[in-house]
């Protein structure tokens, strides 16, 4: 029998046409690639849960979106971009919540519609557990709560179905804003119990690589220092503006800096948070992708001295040398002036705004600066080490080229160390460094909160182990103060003081520089530093 | 059956020798990196509101705590069960990583040892058979250039021109096309797996990915493997027996390729089995310019973050590997030279 052409195409068609049917049953149509975002970072995600020690900055990113918390901080508009705004809380997992009017309940009311990724409905049990998780577990929720008072199961407390109680001792002003951060992931708790053994009671080894969750995206692969895929969860109620215009994310690990500039410019990926400052300037000037740069509001680069040791225990000293620094030249040297000065404020005594960080009074006087070295008894000078992170080379060498160059010429020998990040770290917790410049974010930007975490304290994050009486005062009683007049008042004294010691220098805010390609919009500066993928479209 | 016997014994012997100096690589390792300032609990309780406590608790964790005898004791054990530790950079077993990252680093550094191979040999017989002339000039001028310029540079320079600018290859991020799907996990060898598969679509893909690296790596070892081959033949041809082949009138192809490349080949092996190990180790800036998931840039990561395991964990596998390398060598010595089997 002789074939003929048309009659073999019809057979083949025939054996072709089984296999083009039998497409899974219920799987969503693959999204296509105006629906996926792919961002390029150097660093990797290290855990699915955030509150595990070591967990990166991008761990945090990716847990605000496959995770929900009870309540979620709003966002503003400051100079066309997005910043997000911890002044306003909305529910998250939560419909509605009230405090009541002593400032010790904070009610929660749970979305009857929420669900769980495996589609059972959220109760107020899991939330409980979850609370319970991040106080009792040992983790980095622990600490955190704390500054909430948040610290015992005992302070939660199911009040009927869908309702959660929190109970304080005092009304303090962040037990709100506490349930909002990266680490106060609400839980399934009925899925997590499964994997929970003795030791283990709060199922941390599981939930390290394994999500129980409602956020707005579910972990699709997950590929530990390589990269991390999510895919939209459908039935996500807990967005403010419904549900994200991205269906699917990738967030890939690209260690070279190039590179990533490279992907971003020929639209292979599709955004970018740390790309170098050379490349940006590069980047923007060719044109072709957006660059949204927002100071990073929450956080300050700083030279910090250590006040428990000679000489830089004496006021006068730090003083000089805050006098004697060149703080634009610096700024323009270290950032390409890509930032929110700190330096060159213009009040004395008190300041008239309670914000923080604020511009400090702090502006180049050289014969100021020598007269008070001579007050402080070193007319002559002295020799001391500056210190920085390999890390953060690239802002902090010129930075410290110009402190060499500029206390040189007030009789100060500067010699620079720079030093690898982990062994750049011990020192500092260990209280070994005397004079070295480091920066520091607040997750929570409140005034009395900067001063409790950075100015007191024998800590780790009281960068120049400063020890003011007045200040640790007014500290915690600004945190429990319901009045606002009076709480402004204490946070402009803590001001003034820090102004008038400086027992470390506010050099500048940083730009987040995100460069993405020009049809993305509504990129947020969050507090966590990271991308917030809910918020994304695409034009 | 003798033979194979004597075979046998003599590769047992070599793996028992090797085991004193792999557990000495091991302590030394890990005395090093207790040695090295930076305390791995405090670069990774950094989080915004971890303080001592929190240090202290992941020290305990991290069995940190412990002296360092004691430490080393509970080390030895552990490998001795296969266990390797926990990477606290990735999160995961030590054991987990090195199992899906060494097949990405093994793929690309066989792909660039035999790219160098394919142009070193033609290249270094081609500059021996007329030292002096433009060719040799042309050979030596590649492999200066090669030796010369940080795999980093020409691997950016190769980004640079053939993503960049001609588009011409895929970009450069890992093995395979991120909106491509996952490819087949069967040994981990894209190519292979792919070409198990039958998946001529995703072999292409993979292979796409993989020829930058590996002319990057493979230009930088060109130098060593070109330079050996030139300087073994010229000595080799060099020899009466050559000159004898010569004079009964044997074909020239035969006399280069049959009797003096096969003589000329001993100290090319050694040199190809060293490279080897080098490359598999000193692969890291590829591996980062090119974001290729292997073993040499997890562990410069970790050892960046002080993570000991990692790091340990890495340096057992590359003296296992050099160890295994090294035997291959010698048995492949056998082949080229009956001579050195036969002793």
């Amino acid at each position: 029998m002789d074939l003929t052409r048309r009659q073999s195409l019809l057979a083949l068609t025939a054996l072709a046409a089984p296999a083009g049917i039998a497409l899974p049953a219920g799987a969503q149509p693959a999204a296509s690639r105006a629906e996926t975002l792919r961002q390029v970072t150097g660093n990797a995600v290290n855990t699915l849960d955030p509150t595990m020690p070591g967990s990166t900055r991008e761990a945090f990113g990716i847990s605000m979106n496959v995770y929900d918390r009870l309540v979620a901080f709003g966002r503003r508009q400051v100079d066309g971009n997005w910043v997000f705004d911890h002044t306003v809380i909305r529910g998250e997992l939560a419909e509605r919540f009230e405090t009541s009017a002593d400032g010790l309940k904070i009610t929660l009311h749970l979305r009857k519609d929420a669900r769980w990724h495996d589609g059972t409905p959220v109760t107020a049990e899991d939330v409980k557990w979850s609370l319970d998780r991040a106080v009792s577990a040992k983790s980095l929720a622990g600490p955190q709560f704390t500054t909430g008072s948040l610290t015992k199961p005992e302070q939660f407390r199911i009040a009927g179905p869908g309702v959660i109680e929190v109970l304080l001792d005092k009304p303090d002003r962040l037990a709100l804003s506490n349930l909002a951060v990266p680490y106060a992931i609400m839980i399934n708790s009925k899925l997590a119990r499964q994997h929970a053994t003795a030791e283990d009671p709060w199922a941390q080894s599981w939930l390290q690589n394994n999500t129980a969750a409602s956020g707005a995206y579910r972990i699709d692969t997950y590929r530990p220092g390589v990269q991390v895929t999510l895919t939209r969860n459908e039935d996500w109620k807990g967005g403010a503006e419904g549900l994200p215009f991205f269906r699917r994310i990738i967030l890939q690990t690209v260690p070279e800096a190039a590179t990533r500039a490279n992907l971003v410019e020929r639209g292979d990926a599709d955004l970018s948070i740390d790309l170098q400052a050379s490349d940006i300037t590069a980047l923007e000037t060719r044109g072709k992708v957006k660059v949204a740069s927002i100071p990073q509001t929450n956080g300050f680069t700083h030279i910090s001295f250590n006040t428990q040791v000679a000489p830089f225990d004496n006021v006068k000293v730090r003083q000089a040398i805050a006098a004697a620094l060149p703080y634009d030249s610096m700024f323009k040297a270290a950032l390409f002036g890509r930032g929110r000065p700190l330096f060159g404020g213009t009040f004395t005594g008190q300041p008239a705004s309670a914000d923080f960080p604020q511009p400090m009074p702090l502006k180049q006087d050289v014969e100021r600066a020598r007269a008070l070295l001579a007050e402080a008894g070193l007319a002559s000078g002295f020799s001391t080490p500056f210190a920085f992170s390999a890390g953060q080379a690239a802002t902090a060498e010129p930075l410290a080229a110009l402190v060499q160059e500029a206390l040189g010429r007030i009789g100060i020998k500067v010699e620079i160390q720079k030093m690898p990040d982990a062994q750049f770290n011990t020192l500092v917790a260990e209280k070994k460094l005397n004079f070295y410049t480091d920066a520091g974010t607040a997750w929570l930007p409140a005034t009395y909160y900067f001063f409790y975490l950075y100015f007191t304290r024998d800590q780790r994050w009281n960068f120049a182990s400063w020890n003011n009486p007045r200040i640790t005062e007014l500290s915690n009683a600004a945190r429990f103060e319901t009045d606002q007049a009076a709480y402004d008042a204490a946070c402009r004294e803590m001001i003034g003081i820090l102004a008038e010691q400086v027992p470390l220098l506010m050099l500048w805010q940083p730009n987040m520089d995100a460069v993405m390609a020009a049809n993305l919009r509504d990129f947020t500066y969050q507090f966590y530093r990271q991308v917030d993928f809910r918020d994304l479209k695409r034009a | 059956m003798r033979k194979l016997q004597a075979i046998g014994r003599r590769i047992g012997g070599r793996l028992l020798s090797s085991v004193p100096a792999i557990l000495g690589v091991v302590i030394l390792t890990f005395l090093l990196m207790r040695v090295l300032p930076g305390d791995p609990a405090v670069f990774f309780a950094s989080g915004p509101s971890a303080g001592q406590q929190e240090i202290e608790d992941l020290r305990k964790q991290m069995g940190l705590d412990q002296p360092v005898p004691v430490q080393l004791v509970r080390y030895l054990q552990d490998i001795a069960t296969g266990n390797l530790g926990r990477s606290m950079t990735t999160g995961q077993p030590v054991l987990t990583d090195m199992q899906q990252r060494l097949p990405a680093s093994l793929e690309l550094t066989f792909s660039a040892l035999f790219l160098a191979l394919a142009c070193a040999l033609p290249l270094g017989i081609l500059a021996a058979l007329r030292p002096g002339s433009a060719v040799d000039h042309v050979v030596r001028f590649l492999c200066t250039l090669g030796v010369c310029m940080p795999t980093f540079v020409s691997g950016l320079l190769l980004i640079y021109a053939f993503y960049y600018l001609l588009g011409w290859a895929p970009d450069p991020t890992g093995r395979i096309d991120i909106f491509a799907s996952a490819p087949p996990e069967i040994t981990g060898f894209l190519l292979f797996d792919f070409a198990v598969t039958g998946d001529l679509e995703g072999f292409r893909a993979a292979f796409s990915q993989l020829i930058l690296p590996a002319c990057t790596m493979a230009l930088f070892v060109l130098a060593p493997l070109a330079r050996m081959t030139r300087a073994s033949m010229l000595a080799v041809l060099g020899s009466d027996f050559i000159r004898t082949a010569r004079s009964i009138g044997l074909a020239p192809w035969r006399v280069i390729l049959v009797y003096a490349l096969r003589n000329a080949l001993l100290p090319v092996l050694t040199i190809a089995g060293i490279v080897f190990s080098t490359m598999l180790g000193a692969n890291v800036l590829v591996e980062k310019v090119f974001s290729w998931p292997g073993v040499a840039s997890y562990a410069l990561d970790a050892l960046l973050a002080s993570d000991y395991a990692p790091v340990q964990g890495f340096v057992l596998l590359m003296a296992t590997i050099f160890v295994l390398v090294n035997l291959l060598v010698d048995i492949l010595y056998g082949l080229a030279d009956p001579r050195i089997a036969a002793e």
